[in-house]
């Protein structure tokens, strides 16, 4: 038997006055922390100041592991030795596993076991651990709601609510639980927009782990530029995509202390996961360039696609290759370009090109899967794929403009 | 046997799921964490139980599609146990769902989760009184520490269904 909500109301109204007792609650440091953190003129504060502090830690953390221990582990003792201990220098064998005999870093040797190894656990792991501690702990304090609150007037303006924040922010470490997570937003355009927006302009935490390792002078203009062009693209999407954009309510929990537990075994499941999703695609893209390079398909493709490289975004045709190991990881792909002789700014804009031409696979499956909840396989992934090429064009060849109006191409 | 954890958006669901089964869950705390389901396994009396942790819904009818997740499994389990899990700082709006898993005829056992939280902030809650008036075994637990989640399980076997109609005349009476 089924009761009307009504009536359902007027039950649990006895049943509460019978056996539930409010007492007086107590004003403690918690609660009025809570309470400051949700209010504009104080939210907004402290909202820079822990992003700030995370970001600090971030740097710090992956900079102390990388460039203090793994970067001359590997370029001072692991590079030279298996240059020199390998067999059969100058066969393809030699190239796919060591790459470059000369090659002074392990950026640019290229092969599986010096770049593939040093990009998948020198660069990339310390920022992931890094990365998922931060965010971990931002979980599990509850303050996740606390800035979907804060910035849900901004993201009103293109058509998503605060809480898209929480896609957002898990993007940053990875595309895919990210996608997933937009399933908890009301409306088939809200999860439509949100996925095509995190998966090509947010990078995420592998990618950043390169970037910030190998260009960190540039680092602030390429997430400003991204960051820009969610907004930019998100505006657009509002107005051509059909559908609605309902406000939420929304529960703000209260400040809890992360436990160590708690905040221990979930990295121990994002390391596990990067060990055995991530790696082996890491090793796996570094071999499948180099055959690309083998049997010629490199050149080929650079040769044909110049023109667009060159005359479009103002980058060298070289950046092909990259592009290629980005559909399979993007750290990788960002971690390719440092062997290509380019300017300061043809750096930035292949970058943004990196991040912004193609979800990698990983991604590109889960926008397929989720896809189906979303409107259908079909129209996501046409409305994607269209979304897609407007931005890399768009968005790609604005860069070039302003290189060019600036005078630094 | 299967054994559905049903509850609100950010009230421990996955925490007591973890210490249900053993498993590495993501346990946040923000609402929405879990976005799809997950089962695992536990031994209750010498007998095999499924556990599926369900998404958080506010009710049995879904707005979005975590929520459309949610009433598929549940529906999908006719013969299933629930767990309803509250957050025993807002026994009402826990209180509701309850009752529409149990209007659905399914026999259920309430988590009073984050009893601590309550504790702190001086609510008192009746727990035999509640019982008695459900006629439904209703346990106070701290999922995240693991209190309270033994005798969780020794009720699971004697949730039994309820006749809504004698606990609509039983209540109205009070």
């Amino acid at each position: 038997m089924k009761l009307e909500p009504e009536e359902r109301w007027r039950l649990i109204d006895r049943v509460a006055r019978e056996t539930v007792q409010y007492g007086a609650e107590k004003t403690t440091i918690k609660s009025t922390l809570a309470e400051l953190t949700v209010k504009p003129f104080t939210g907004i504060p402290f909202a820079i100041a822990i992003l700030y502090g995370f970001w600090a830690f971030f740097n710090a953390f992956a900079g102390f592991f990388t460039d203090g221990f793994f970067v001359p582990l590997f370029d001072d003792l692991w590079l030279p030795w298996i240059q020199e201990a390998f067999p059969l220098e100058g066969s393809w064998f030699y190239y796919i596993l060591v790459g470059d005999p000369a090659a002074t870093n392990s950026f640019e040797a290229f092969g599986i076991l010096t770049s593939g190894l040093f990009v998948a656990v020198g660069v990339v792991l310390p920022a992931i651990v890094a990365f998922y501690l931060v965010i971990t702990v931002l979980e599990d304090s509850g303050y996740m709601p606390r800035l979907a609150v804060l910035v849900d007037t901004v993201l009103h303006k293109i058509g998503l609510h605060g809480f898209a924040v929480v896609p957002m922010i898990l993007s940053l470490g990875c595309n895919v639980p990210g996608v997933a997570s937009t399933r908890t937003l009301e409306t088939k355009k809200q999860r439509f927009m949100m996925m095509i927006l995190l998966s090509i302009f947010i990078p995420c935490g592998a990618q950043l782990g390169v970037m910030l390792s190998l260009i960190p002078e540039y680092f602030g203009y390429i997430m400003l530029y991204l960051l820009a062009g969610f907004f930019v693209f998100g505006w657009i999407l509002n107005k051509v995509v059909p559908g609605s954009s309902p406000e939420i309510m929304t529960d703000v929990p209260p400040f809890r202390i992360p436990t160590i537990s708690n905040v221990s075994r979930k990295l121990w499941v994002k390391v596990k996961g990067f060990f055995t999703n991530a790696i082996p695609f890491v090793l796996l893209g570094v071999g499948l360039v180099n055959i690309l390079y083998l049997v010629g398909a490199i050149d080929w493709l650079s040769n044909i696609l110049g023109p667009v490289f060159t005359g479009w975004f103002g980058i060298p045709k070289e950046t092909v290759a990259p592009l290629i190991a980005g559909f399979l990881r993007k750290d990788l792909a960002v971690a390719q370009l440092s062997a290509i002789e380019m300017s300061g700014f043809q750096l930035i804009t292949s970058v943004v090109i990196i991040s912004i031409y193609f979800p990698c696979i990983a991604t590109f499956s889960m926008i397929i899967k989720e896809g189906r909840n979303s409107g259908g396989v079909l129209k996501v992934l046409g409305g994607s794929l269209l979304t897609l090429v407007t931005v890399v064009f768009l968005w790609g060849g604005l860069l070039h403009l302003i290189g060019m109006i600036l005078g630094v191409t | 046997m299967t054994i559905l954890l049903m509850g609100h958006p950010n009230v421990g669901k996955s925490a007591v799921f973890n210490r249900l089964t053993g498993a590495n869950i993501t346990e946040s705390n923000y609402p929405g964490t879990t976005v799809d389901f997950t089962e695992g396994h536990t031994f209750i009396a010498g007998k095999e139980y499924r556990i599926i942790d369900v998404p958080g819904t506010f009710s049995t009818e879904p707005k979005d599609e975590a929520e459309r997740v949610a009433l598929d499994i549940l529906e999908e389990h006719e013969d299933a146990v629930v767990i309803v899990v509250i957050d025993s700082t807002k026994v009402e709006r826990g209180l509701y769902l309850a009752f529409e898993v149990l209007e659905r005829g399914y026999p259920a056992v309430i988590a009073l989760n984050m009893w601590d939280d309550a504790e702190r902030q001086n609510i008192n809650i009746d727990v035999s009184r509640l019982e008695e008036i459900l006629e439904v075994p209703v346990v106070p637990t701290v999922a995240i520490s693991g209190k309270g989640i033994y005798r969780l399980v020794e009720k699971i076997p004697s949730a039994t269904q309820v006749d809504i109609k004698d606990l609509k005349e039983k209540i109205s009476e009070l």
